[in-house]
């Protein structure tokens, strides 16, 4: 299969200005401003075939988005090899930026007085799609977003769901190959995310895209991610199945048990850390190591009417990436 | 097919300022009172001002406010075009100009020329009209209209030059409001004819800030005040501003950090 | 009143946040006396010429006074209050223990000498540059007078600023639009800042020095040139002090009916 994007060594670094307190810092932040270069990337280096849907977790301010806008052509890179369709992003060539997309579930581009069909037509415009086909377009994703009644509506008087259901559509006019989306579910209610959800899917498997995810809530990544990638710090800690994160990093696995009898309840801190005691039910997190014989010695000396041995729920691990606990 | 296309664009872009600005019929009416009275008030001042002076740094009264019509054309004509620029900074605080790179359109062009003024569609027009008149009054030779209408394209390019490198300095520092209302002070030092201002600032906003090729001028060719050659070194530094201005801006595209979320 | 220093002193330091913003201010202003100062020297070039009763001398120090008078006078923060009642901002201040107006008018004073303070720096630097012939008052009584003429330009002003600001409790898209007619428009052109009222023929001269706007910066300048003394002088502080209370009232007035609109539409 062939690669739709190439990333080896990519370093980017800014420059901000910090800020003094109080009045003399103030005064002398107007004569020498105080410099600090923020390493936002460190050497990155990854590969995705055409296809294929990957997510990018870390705790705020990890570099995802960096990536993600270096990729799209927004960010001069510092140094280092990006190569996405077989285009440099920098040069942004109308022919590699009809095929890509970036959403970003915090950024606007609808203009914001007037209905949200007018944003369309000038991206009609802008893209050059053929009116045969724009019109299609729009009705498949009117149809697959179920907005189709709203596009009428000036976009200040719409919800938040509907207006990011409508920025999608904005974004997905011309059909690209590759998309990249930041935080496409934030701030949504629960069935807003799901429609949203579903949508993606249905588009990655629809048209063979290459999608690149990034977000915070963890039933985007579970539901669509098959391969993540966890940058922290600007490098890259993980790359591969999301299953292989949790045998990789969960040190610990869970013990359930369901007990007959209350006798000797009180040691049973001494097989492991109890995460939950309701009798007859008991959860238990071992060492990964000690699996074994703390399930062998759970059945000496209790009374188990039941046993089964789990990996950490993913949800966990993933918590642990957002909270920067991998780095060790 | 290009041009087409970014003629359609500008439309379009154009067409919903349009339906943007009509939805707010108040504020439409408050701005283009405020324009007009500005206009009055400073026409009315001048008009006084060489009533008692009878003349203006050796320039009769006419030729003064001749001077001070090019300044607003050419002032009224930039914001119309480039009304889009006074929106700039929103969209580099907010991050959105990330929408305006990622697209297949020059992001130059959108955030220069995306979305024309409506309100200066109605104050040109009258404008135009003055000025003909009170050039016309000056009876220039065909020589002489013909070294102002290229003075005066020149000018317009000198205005377009300025407009990119505040864009270009808008995504460096952020900072728009200001450079734009600082650009459009130096500018409002051509109301006058820059006779009037003593060296070295004559200097400066003749040459470093080519307010007076910009605005002066055009004006001064019309009177048959400038030379041939003039005409040759004025048109050779507008294009200079406008080729500096454009390295300005590419370079400030790799200094674009966007607003990060 | 120790409410007041804090405000007092967190203003002071708010406005070095915004340095850019500062800076830049103080530029504009100095461009505009620039503008001023060389449009009166070139046509006063000829040192004997007397033009609607100016002399070369006097005419340059009423460019000189506008940097001082313009910096006391026209700086004020109070202008934001009309982003504040738009965006809704405005029920942070109204559920604090505290009087709008004085909170404002606190911040007001903390960027008056703020300005005031580069104002004086620049009037050096610019006296400087252009070596112009000054006049300085000497009369104790005028220097008196210019200070009352000072202090109910800075009173109405606050009030413009106040009444202008309460249009967005009604159109709340009128806000910048409603500053960019009284404050840059009106005020630019009627308050004296570019040019003395006087060079206006005495018809519409007349008509000028009713309003409310020449007592800003006309005024008080020329009070302090001596210009105008005696009856002109009572009769023009009498007309500053009737807008003042006029001005007053109707700030009073406008903002208890839209603040009963600002609850009414619960924003």
């Amino acid at each position: 299969m062939d690669k739709a994007i190439i990333v080896d060594h990519l370093v980017k670094n800014f420059e901000v200005n910090v800020k003094e307190p109080g009045l003399t810092g103030a005064i002398r932040s107007l004569i020498k401003p105080l410099k600090k270069a923020v390493h936002a990337l460190r050497g990155v280096s990854f590969s995705i075939q055409t296809g294929e849907l990957v997510g990018f977790i870390g705790p705020n301010g990890a570099g995802k988005t960096t990536t993600l806008k270096t990729l799209s052509g927004l960010l001069f890179p510092t140094s280092g090899f990006v190569e996405v369709l077989e285009h440099d992003p920098w040069e942004r060539k109308p022919e590699f930026l009809k095929q890509i997309s970036l959403v970003m579930g915090q950024k606007n581009q609808l203009w914001w007085d007037l209905p949200a069909i007018e944003t369309f037509e000038l991206n009609k415009a802008i893209y050059e799609i053929p009116t045969r086909e724009y019109e299609e377009n729009l009705n498949e994703l009117t149809t697959l977003l179920e907005i189709k009644k709203h596009v009428n509506t000036p976009v200040r008087k719409l919800s938040l769901g509907q207006r990011m259901r409508m920025e999608l559509i904005a974004s997905l006019l011309h059909k690209p190959k590759v998309l990249f989306l930041d935080e496409p579910t934030i701030g949504l209610d629960v069935v807003a995310q799901q429609k949203v959800r579903d949508f993606i899917y249905e588009y990655n498997k629809k048209y063979q895209a290459t999608i690149i995810l990034t977000s915070h809530n963890m039933d985007d990544l579970i539901n669509l991610a098959r391969r993540v990638i966890v940058i922290d710090e600007g490098k890259i800690l993980f790359d591969g199945a999301l299953e292989e994160l949790v045998s990789r990093y969960a040190k610990e696995k869970i013990i359930k048990a369901t007990l007959s009898s209350e006798d000797n309840i009180k040691d049973l801190d001494k097989i492991g850390k109890i995460k939950k005691l309701a009798f007859p039910e008991v959860v238990i997190s071992v060492p990964r190591s000690a699996t074994a014989v703390a399930a062998a010695e759970l059945l000496q000396n209790f009374a188990v009417d039941d046993l089964t041995i789990e990996e950490v729920p993913i949800e966990d691990v993933i918590r642990k990436v957002f909270r920067g606990e991998l780095r060790k | 097919m290009t041009i087409a296309k970014y003629i359609k664009i500008w439309w379009l872009m154009s067409r919903n300022s349009f339906s943007m600005v009509i939805s707010q019929r108040l504020s439409f009416s408050v701005f283009l009172l405020g324009k007009v009275l500005r206009f009055s008030f400073f026409f009315a001042f001048l008009y006084f001002l060489l009533q008692g002076t009878k003349t203006l740094a050796g320039y009769t009264s006419s030729e003064a406010i001749f001077f001070f019509l090019v300044f607003n054309l050419i002032d009224v004509i930039s914001q119309f075009l480039f009304r889009e620029v006074y929106r700039f900074r929103p969209l580099i605080i907010k991050g959105d100009f990330d929408y305006v790179l990622v697209k297949p359109v020059n992001a130059l062009f959108r955030v220069l020329m995306g979305g024309a003024d409506v309100i200066d569609l109605i104050t040109i027009p009258p404008l135009i009209f003055v000025a003909y008149y009170i050039g016309h009054s000056l009876s220039p030779t065909f020589a002489q209209s013909l070294g102002f209408w290229i003075l005066f394209l020149n000018g317009l390019l000198i205005a377009t030059a300025f407009h990119i490198s505040v864009l270009a300095l808008g995504i460096i520092t952020t900072e728009v409001d200001h450079t734009v209302m600082i650009y459009r002070d130096l500018t409002s030092l051509g109301r006058f004819p820059t006779d009037i201002y003593k060296q070295p600032l004559q200097g400066f906003i003749t040459y470093i800030i080519p307010v007076g090729i910009m605005i002066t001028l055009p004006a001064k060719a019309l009177m048959g005040l400038v030379a041939p050659a003039g005409i040759i070194a004025a048109v050779a530094i507008g294009i200079i501003a406008l080729l500096a201005s454009l390295k300005f801006w590419n370079f400030a595209l790799t200094k674009y950090t966007s607003a990060s979320s | 009143m120790n409410k007041y220093l804090s405000i007092f002193k967190i203003s002071f330091q708010q406005e070095f946040a915004y340095k850019v913003s500062f800076v830049m201010w103080r530029f504009r202003n100095m461009i505009q006396i620039f503008v001023a100062f060389f449009l009166w020297d070139k046509i006063f070039e000829n040192p004997g010429r007397i033009v609607f009763g100016y002399d070369r001398s006097k005419i340059l120090t009423y460019v000189f006074a506008i940097i001082i008078v313009r910096a006391l006078v026209l700086s004020a923060r109070a202008a934001d209050v009309a982003g504040d009642v738009a965006q809704g901002e405005l029920s942070n201040y109204l559920i604090k223990p505290m009087n709008y107006f004085k909170y404002w008018f606190t911040r007001d004073m903390s960027s008056k000498i703020l300005n005031i303070s580069f104002a004086f720096f620049e009037f050096i630097i610019l006296y400087l540059i252009l070596r112009p012939p000054l006049f300085f008052q000497q009369n104790i009584l005028i220097i008196l007078a210019f200070l009352v003429s000072i202090v109910i330009a800075i009173m109405i002003y606050f009030y413009m600023l106040f009444i202008v600001s309460s249009v967005p409790f009604w159109a709340p898209e009128l806000g910048w639009g409603s500053h960019f007619l009284v404050t840059i428009i009106l005020i630019e052109f009627l308050s004296g800042a570019l040019f003395p009222i006087d060079i206006l023929p005495a018809g519409i001269g007349q008509v000028v020095m009713s309003l409310p706007f020449p007592y800003l910066i006309y005024f008080p300048v020329q009070v302090y040139l001596g210009n105008i003394t005696g009856a002109l002088l009572v009769k023009g502080l009498l007309i500053s002090s009737i807008w003042l209370v006029i001005l007053g009232i109707s700030m009073k007035y406008v903002w208890s009916k839209g603040l009963k609109v600002y609850e009414g539409v619960g924003r």
